[in-house]
């Protein structure tokens, strides 16, 4: 969730599929909110786009969508499926609202006390720590409650809490993770036509589809969905969007106190590598999603200056401010996707 | 600085008790506090100590204890529940896997072996178990965790190679398999504990041992219903690059991949939805019921998915009929694959309160409800067996209004079961096993006890295809 | 001053005051040196009352805060010492007057403030941070350290040589 941080809606956020253990997933209860899509995020014109099948899922409280076009439907929708349960599972691990999650666990440490999570759990916090560092605590996953309090040893796998009262929601990035973990299995699956998007919130284009530059992408007001202000053609790139509805706030976790002036942001990062599945397992993950994610989160909140000094170290890295006053376009180059 | 109190404190202002010369006795006065900071220091030291031996308490704690022997054990079925029990093993102390095997060699096995050198463990990889009991003379156990129609010969080949087993549920798919388990661990005198995971779960163990046995807060038990439901999902597939050859499908009794991905869904590999979901709540039924069924009713059917990949049942309906020790009983059970709401849940209505159980607490919290003529349950709630009552909105309403609502009748207060899960869900389980192969405990659920449930679950399917209600003798459920 | 005098008795309890506020500062710098995530972040986000906005930005400027938490620590830390030792007396009790009415500024109880933050008492106007700048500034009033300190030897020391040097 990229607006994750009026986050106190919790009750309706329902649990999914706790038993892996038949292979299947249990599709749980609809959500008692409707999935986010305050990003303004759209695909331009869907219905021209041909050939191209649409598989959707509940997870996370919003819902995740393969695009993708492949000459079997039968095998592309057993694609997705893996794919959703794969979301199903970070979700599992993920979730502050289950009460055996790893999160959950992290969220009950007591000083001094550690708890194992696994590999992708740790993965994502240390990238939610990562981008912590980097936006000087404007993404903080602990919201103000002391990050820096969690010690993580990613040989044992495991998450050591140093001080009392840390609270991790990773509302922030788990999506992104979750798109980035699809999109290497959609690409193991041989799916490489696809586009991956979390509530339209976190979405990471793959290959376009035939006759096309990239995947056709909008990016709107997200007060008047109706009024597009960029038009995007993504291709091996994670879009990451940002917004607020009416009556939303967004809180700086290193004030505590509500942002004013921003409506929305969005981040395109080109992926690093087109396929991951031969990547070795320890070389870090081409995570641009996850950090696309985190990324936009800290965009609503840092100044204009500190998106800029991020933009310029970052080649290939493009990011869109909605302010009152317009729209401001940052980038390391003039080069457009 | 020095002339904060020296040179610049004007010399006609008088300090009080003014010094006049540095002798003996004015470097005493100016020295009397130091002994204070020693002081300080000393409480510092004392409080850092005690701090410090408190954090590595806790590292201790949280360490494998000393000389705990370390268990050899090898996954057998590294597919999607054996990659859910490798993750909660991996949180268990003092295990050593020392070997993986599945026949999906390029996939399932490369992924869980790879994960698991990442903690540090070095397994070695078979394709055929049988190759793995020969080489891995060190194994202490095995998990078992393939299909249905293997469960029977691995659990038996792996107890005669001398192995304690925990074998996923359902323990065979058919009943001769699962009595040669019982037979083969009777005869070995090894431990197998079925994966009947809710019977090591600390919020049933709570319900069965404080709230129905010992506090006998529902009374009898006279009806129970539970669900499993499911939505609507594709057929498991698999990435092309990593198909497995017909030979070696065929070799280990797969028509296709199809079948070897959805065997659950083909009769003789699994035993469709009723057993790989309903089982593990019936299995609850039993247990928490205190007998085994004497009949059962069945209704199901294919009425969604295409029969030809789909052998088994996609929706089924069952009503048992349970001669309990405090008196008769019915139990009905559904499971459909066509709309998950709701989820799964079983609920358990005493002629003295309600309990509405469920393995996801975050659906279902462990709800009690109190039947308003029943005892007061003042004395469980002071020791914490169940949570204070949550007053329900009607009463409130009914007190305020001056004419007490008549339409309805009065909604019961609703407590909750006060225990919460912090592990994966199949954790406490596997650790029971453990705990067992190192004699400091005993199975929760050993092959006599599943066998019994297997008799129960397996029924259903026969029921439906007999059309009829089908009685079980006593003898039944004694392999 | 001159024209009181304290008595010897309370020149001894305002010592123990002392002693006993520099105990307590020390422990609180300390503690804050010693604990390797502490900062001053949750603190000063809960601010309220007229300096919040100060506190808040504080909070909001990563490099300003890393500044406000070195000060507090070492400050209180150093503070402390001298109260104990009763060197320096009156700065030391400045500086402690000047971090606490900074704590106390930046929650005070005023008159309808409702405070996250739990306390363990209840406190109207006044509350513990007010009763030991209160204390702080005895110390300061009556030199407690030209009493019984380090100071009395060095303003033995500093006198003599300031009487010696123009004879």
């Amino acid at each position: 969730m990229s607006v994750p941080l009026s986050h106190e809606q919790d009750g309706a956020s329902r649990a999914s599929t706790p038993d892996a253990l038949e292979g299947r997933s249990l599709t749980p209860d609809p959500p008692h909110r409707t999935p986010d899509i305050d990003g303004g995020v759209a695909l331009d014109r869907p219905r021209e786009l041909r050939d191209v099948r649409r598989f959707s899922h509940e997870a996370m409280a919003t819902v995740y969508e393969v695009y993708a076009v492949h000459r079997d439907p039968q095998y592309a929708a057993q694609a997705a499926q893996a794919a959703f349960d794969l979301v199903d599972r970070l979700e599992r691990e993920l979730s502050r609202f289950l009460p055996n999650s790893d999160i959950t666990r992290i969220n009950h440490l007591g000083p001094g006390e550690r708890t194992r999570v696994t590999p992708s759990t740790l993965e994502c916090l240390l990238i939610a720590r990562h981008m912590f560092d980097l936006t000087g605590g404007a993404f903080d996953v602990s919201i103000g409650t002391g990050l820096p309090a969690l010690a993580f040893d990613p040989d044992e796998s495991t998450v050591r809490a140093t001080a009392q009262g840390v609270r991790v929601d990773l509302g922030g990035i788990g999506k992104g993770y979750a798109v980035d973990l699809m999109a290497e299995l959609l690409e193991e699956w041989d799916l490489e036509v696809a586009l991956v998007h979390g509530g339209f919130s976190s979405v990471l284009a793959l290959e376009p589809p035939p006759d096309l530059e990239g995947w056709p992408l909008t990016l709107s007001d997200p007060r008047t969905p109706s009024r597009v202000l960029e038009r995007l053609s993504a291709r091996q790139t994670a879009l990451s969007a940002s917004g607020l509805r009416k009556g939303d706030h967004i809180l700086d976790p290193r004030t505590g106190a509500p942002v004013r002036g921003r409506l929305a942001a969005w981040v395109t990062l080109p992926r690093p590598r087109a396929s991951a599945s031969d990547r070795d397992a320890d070389e870090p993950r081409a995570a641009a999603a996850t950090v696309a994610d985190a990324l936009t989160t800290a965009f609503m909140l840092l100044d204009r200056d500190q998106v800029e000094a991020i933009c310029r170290s970052s080649p290939g890295l493009e990011a869109w401010i909605l302010e009152d006053a317009g729209l401001v376009h940052f980038a390391a180059s003039a080069r457009r996707l | 600085m020095a002339g904060e109190d020296g040179t610049g404190a004007p010399k006609t202002q008088a300090a009080p008790d003014e010094p006049r010369k540095l002798g003996r006795r004015e470097v005493l006065k100016g020295l009397s506090t130091v002994p204070a900071l020693g002081l300080f220091g000393y409480a510092w030291e004392k409080q850092r100590r005690y701090q410090q031996a408190k954090v590595d308490e806790i590292a201790a704690a949280a360490k494998a204890p000393e000389g705990l022997r370390e268990i050899n054990i090898a996954l057998l079925g590294a597919g999607a529940q054996g990659q859910v029990l490798t993750d909660a093993m991996l949180r268990i102390h003092g295990l050593r896997f020392r070997a993986v095997c599945d026949i999906w060699t390029e996939y399932n096995q490369k992924r869980v072996v790879n994960s698991l050198k990442r903690f540090k463990h070095e397994p070695n990889a078979y394709e055929d178990y049988r190759e793995m009991l020969d080489k891995e003379k060190e194994l202490d156990a095995v998990i078992i965790a393939t299909p249905d129609f293997w469960h029977s010969q691995h659990t038996v080949d792996c107890l005669k190679a001398g192995k304690h087993v925990y074998c996923e549920k359902e323990m065979s798919n058919t009943l001769e398999g699962a009595r040669a388990m019982v037979a083969a661990q009777r005869e070995t005198g090894k431990l197998l504990q079925i994966g009947h995971q809710r019977r090591s779960n600390p919020r049933y163990l709570h319900c069965y041992d404080k709230i129905i046995q010992e506090a006998k807060m529902l009374g009898r038990i006279v009806t129970v219903y539970g669900q499993w439901n499911r939505g609507v999902t594709p057929d498991l597939g698999a990435p092309d690059r990593y198909v497995i050859s017909d030979a070696r499908l065929a070799h280990y009794g797969f028509k296709n991949m199809h079948q070897f991905r959805n065997w659950r869904w083909y009769k003789g590999k699994g035993g469709g939805p009723i057993v790989d979901l309903g089982s593990h709540q019936i299995d609850i039924y039993g247990w928490f019921l205190g007998a085994n069924p004497s009949h059962v009713m069945a209704s199901g059917g294919n009425l969604y998915y295409d029969p030809k990949t789909h052998e088994w049942y996609d929706t089924v309906m069952a009503v048992y009929d349970f001669d309990t020790p405090l008196g008769p009983a019915k139990a009905y059970y559904q499971t459909q694959t066509t709309n998950g709401s709701q989820g799964y849940f079983e609920n358990f209505m005493g002629d003295q309160g309600t309990l509405l159980i469920s393995e996801s607490e975050v659906n279902y919290a462990g709800q009690l409800y109190r039947d308003p003529n029943a005892p007061s349950w003042d004395e469980w709630v002071q020791k914490g067996y169940v949570s204070a009552p949550k007053e329900q909105e009607t009463r409130a309403k009914s007190d305020s209004g001056a004419i007490a609502d008549v339409r309805e009748s009065v909604a019961p207060d609703q407590h909750t079961v006060p225990v919460t899960l912090r592990d994966p869900y199949h954790q406490p389980h596997l650790q029971n096993f453990f705990d067992a192969v190192r004699g400091q405990a005993r199975l929760n659920c050993p092959a006599e006890v599943a066998y019994e449930t297997a008799v129960a679950v397996l029924k259903v399917n026969e029921a439906i295809e007999a059309k009829s209600r089908l009685s079980f003798n006593p003898q039944d459920f004694k392999a | 001053m001159d024209e009181w005098k304290t008595s010897r008795s309370g020149m001894i309890a305002i010592t123990v005051l002392r002693v006993v506020v520099g105990w307590h500062v020390l422990y609180e710098g300390l503690a804050k040196l010693t604990s390797p995530s502490w900062s001053a972040a949750g603190y000063l986000r809960v601010s309220r009352g007229p300096f919040s906005g100060l506190f808040h930005w504080i909070a909001g400027n990563p490099q300003l805060l890393d500044q406000a938490n070195q000060i507090t620590m070492y400050g209180l830390t150093i503070v402390g010492v001298l109260l104990i030792l009763g060197l320096f007396t009156r700065l030391a009790a400045a500086g402690g007057i000047a971090f606490i009415l900074l704590f106390y500024l930046c929650n005070p109880p005023f008159v309808g403030y409702f405070y996250s933050i739990p306390s363990e008492g209840s406190y109207l106007i006044v509350n513990k941070n007010l009763v030991e700048i209160s204390a702080l500034v005895v110390i300061l009033v009556t030199r407690s350290g030209l009493f019984a300190g380090l100071d009395r030897i060095l303003h033995l020391l500093v006198f003599r040589r300031t009487r010696l040097a123009p004879a």
